[in-house]
């Protein structure tokens, strides 16, 4: 147990350190400690909770590795970590492929924890940057539960994004989720940990006479064994507005009454977040979470307040798609118009839309338009000087277009420099 | 008979077109100037500050669009309006250091200075752009300047090189050839420094006599 605590505090020490600048636009971190109030009995009253997180965004792939750690009473209580990889394919037509991989484990103080790898993959319809649908199927492989066997996942959902980061009203995204687990589940005394048992068991569920015939005796390996699988409906809506982040998450289980369980048939939880600045945020919240039968991980009720840091804060808008990073961006030239105007032309593909802003637009984006398979162009007038501009890709993060040089601007981004010699020099 | 009667149909017609243009025109006319301010978005004590400070800026004779557009970026970005301020209030003393130092040189070159000194230059390495040639402006030696700073090469190395080269002459296709060189270098793992070191020997400190055009830099520039 002692390793455990350790290990949490190390990692969460290591996230304390400060990122170098140039690994900065790869590495993002966040860190949570937060008062937990858990209601079922299972888990301690009273808990301090640690969420880190590590992200290693690359222009097709993103790495994430989260954890979560409940300590109460200097005891680690239960643990769960997982580390994900998402590849995204280029949008074609408005198309995208996305698979999936998790592999995760949870660590509970009252049994041995148990570990899942699951790979997943997605497809994924865009309506530029404010709406798509996805459909997606996987398999799960859970090691240590005693009560499921491997799991197929199938999932679908639609998700609409409403005004943008100007509006008066901030921006809303909303998003609907079905989800169904299917799988094989096995008569055990405990979800994790515990042997399987005999449907002569007496300790059973399948003593109990009202559902001993869901299940059935595995000639082979002797366990009490039945086909199970259930459905989650869920609806989130996320909402920022300035400093401002509101979260809420509605959900619905349904399926074989054996299977789910009343603590896990309906839920709902929210947090708001608000930013002291862009490095420290105030986070209070609350609700229910389902069980995850697949991942041993009970039911549970909370309330929790608490601070988020974020050295390098990631990108939270709640798109439920990795969207594509400007470092997709392959090239950025400026060529001076007998007009007065300077053209300016970006290459990157598979992409939905291209904005460019800076002091020219007064700060405004200005959306590019599509000349080839990635060519995308757009004349401004620019006036003698040095001007800062920023490119971002399908709604990404703003970043300073590649091959110009770079500075650092008022906001922690940077911002790329380009300079428009005086008109009798426009010739070169 | 007939005609008259046709006269007297359209007149109505024509007063009623006429009438609609007037009064698409008195919409459109105050729509147009009631177009707002971008810096309304902050909330109203910070933009009395930031408005202070562009006031200042204008009395001194600096570039007060270099804080309107800092305010600008910031709003753009959801930036908290004090922070803004705070931001605007650094880049107006940058604008004053600048132009003590570099005295009555232009707007455009004044706003290059401030983002050297922004980037991290000392101000009294900026003293020896005061004295320039005629038709010589130092916008992509500061560019470059800034933007080797911030990539990690040490400020005295950046600042000393910038300024001999500058003084030497270089035009804008070296700077921006050293940029491009030290850059591609930098991206391949080394060290900044080093990286600035080594290309910053094999700079020539004036443009060399068969001229070449100049590389696809700031009016014509490309990463592809």
């Amino acid at each position: 147990m002692n390793e455990r605590k350790v290990a949490v505090f190390l990692f969460a020490v290591a996230l304390l350190v400060p990122v170098p600048r140039v690994l900065a636009a790869q590495l993002v971190s966040k860190i949570e400690a937060g008062q937990y109030t858990v209601s079922d009995g299972a888990l301690p009253f009273s808990a301090i909770r640690l969420a880190p997180t590590v992200q290693f965004e690359l222009p097709h792939a993103t790495l994430r590795a989260r954890g979560s750690a409940l300590i109460s009473e200097q005891n680690l209580q239960l643990a769960d970590g997982i580390v994900t990889g998402t590849f995204t394919s280029p949008t074609v037509y408005g198309v995208r492929a996305e698979m999936i991989g998790n592999a995760s484990r949870a660590i509970d103080d009252r049994s041995l924890g148990t570990d899942q790898v699951d790979v997943q993959t997605r497809v994924h319809v865009l309506f530029h940057e404010h709406g798509g649908v996805w459909l997606g199927g996987g398999v799960a492989r859970p090691w240590r539960v005693a009560v499921a066997s491997q799991a197929s996942v199938t999932d679908a959902g639609a998700w609409a994004k409403l005004g943008d980061a100007l509006a008066k009203f901030g921006t809303a995204t909303m998003t609907a989720t079905f989800t169904n687990f299917s799988f094989t589940k096995i008569a055990s005394v405990n979800d994790t940990g515990s042997a399987s048992l005999s449907c002569a068991s007496p300790v059973a569920p399948a003593a109990n006479i009202a559902v001993r015939a869901l299940f059935t005796e595995t000639p082979g390996t002797g366990a009490c064994e039945r086909q199970s699988r259930f459905n989650d409906l869920e609806g989130s809506i996320r909402w920022e507005l300035g400093a401002l982040e509101l979260t809420a998450a509605t959900g619905y289980r349904f399926g074989d009454s054996y299977d789910v369980t009343p603590d896990s048939k309906r839920w709902t939880s929210g947090t708001a977040t608000i930013w002291l600045n862009d490095r420290i945020a105030l986070v209070g919240g609350g609700g229910r979470q389902p069980a995850l039968p697949l991942r041993g991980i009970p039911a549970r009720s909370y309330g929790m307040a608490g601070i988020e840091l974020a050295y390098w804060p990631i990108n939270k808008g709640g798109v439920p798609v990795s969207l594509p990073r400007a470092t997709l961006v392959k090239g950025f030239e400026m060529h001076a118009l007998p007009t007065g105007m300077h053209k300016l032309i970006i290459h990157v593909g598979g992409v939905e839309t291209v904005d460019v802003m800076g002091d020219f637009s007064d700060w405004s984006p200005l959306t590019l338009v599509r000349r080839g398979r990635d060519l995308w162009e757009l004349s401004v007038p620019l006036s003698y000087g040095m001007h800062q501009i920023n490119v971002r890709v399908d709604g990404g993060p703003w970043m300073a277009p590649p091959g110009t040089p770079t500075m650092h601007d008022s906001f922690n981004g940077d911002v790329g420099l380009i300079v428009v010699a005086p008109p009798d020099k426009s010739a070169h | 008979m007939t005609c008259v009667s046709r006269g007297a149909s359209r007149r109505p017609s024509l007063s009623l077109l006429w009438g609609a243009v007037a009064l698409v025109l008195s919409g459109a006319l105050p729509a147009v100037a009631q177009d707002p301010d971008p810096l309304s978005k902050l909330d109203p004590s910070s933009k009395f500050a930031v408005e202070l400070l562009i006031d200042s800026a204008n009395t001194l004779g600096l570039p007060s669009d270099y804080l309107r557009s800092t305010a600008l970026q910031g709003i753009a970005l959801k930036v908290d309006g004090k922070r803004i301020v705070v931001e605007c209030r650094k880049k107006f003393n940058l604008l004053k250091t600048a132009h003590a130092i570099l005295g009555s040189v232009g707007g455009e070159e004044l706003k290059a200075g401030a983002s050297v000194l922004y980037a991290g230059a000392k101000p009294n390495q900026l003293a020896p752009f005061k004295a320039r040639q005629q038709n010589r402006n130092d916008l992509e030696a500061f560019t470059i300047w800034a933007d080797l700073i911030t990539r990690g090469v040490p400020s005295e190395e950046a600042s000393s090189a910038i300024t001999k080269l500058w003084q030497d002459g270089a035009d804008d296709a070296t700077f921006y050839g050293l940029w491009n060189n030290v850059q591609s270098d930098i991206l391949k793992g080394l060290n900044p420094g080093a990286a600035f070191q080594n290309r910053i020997r094999e700079t020539p400190g004036r443009p060399t006599a068969n001229k070449v055009t100049p590389p696809e830099g700031q009016e014509n520039q490309s990463s592809r």
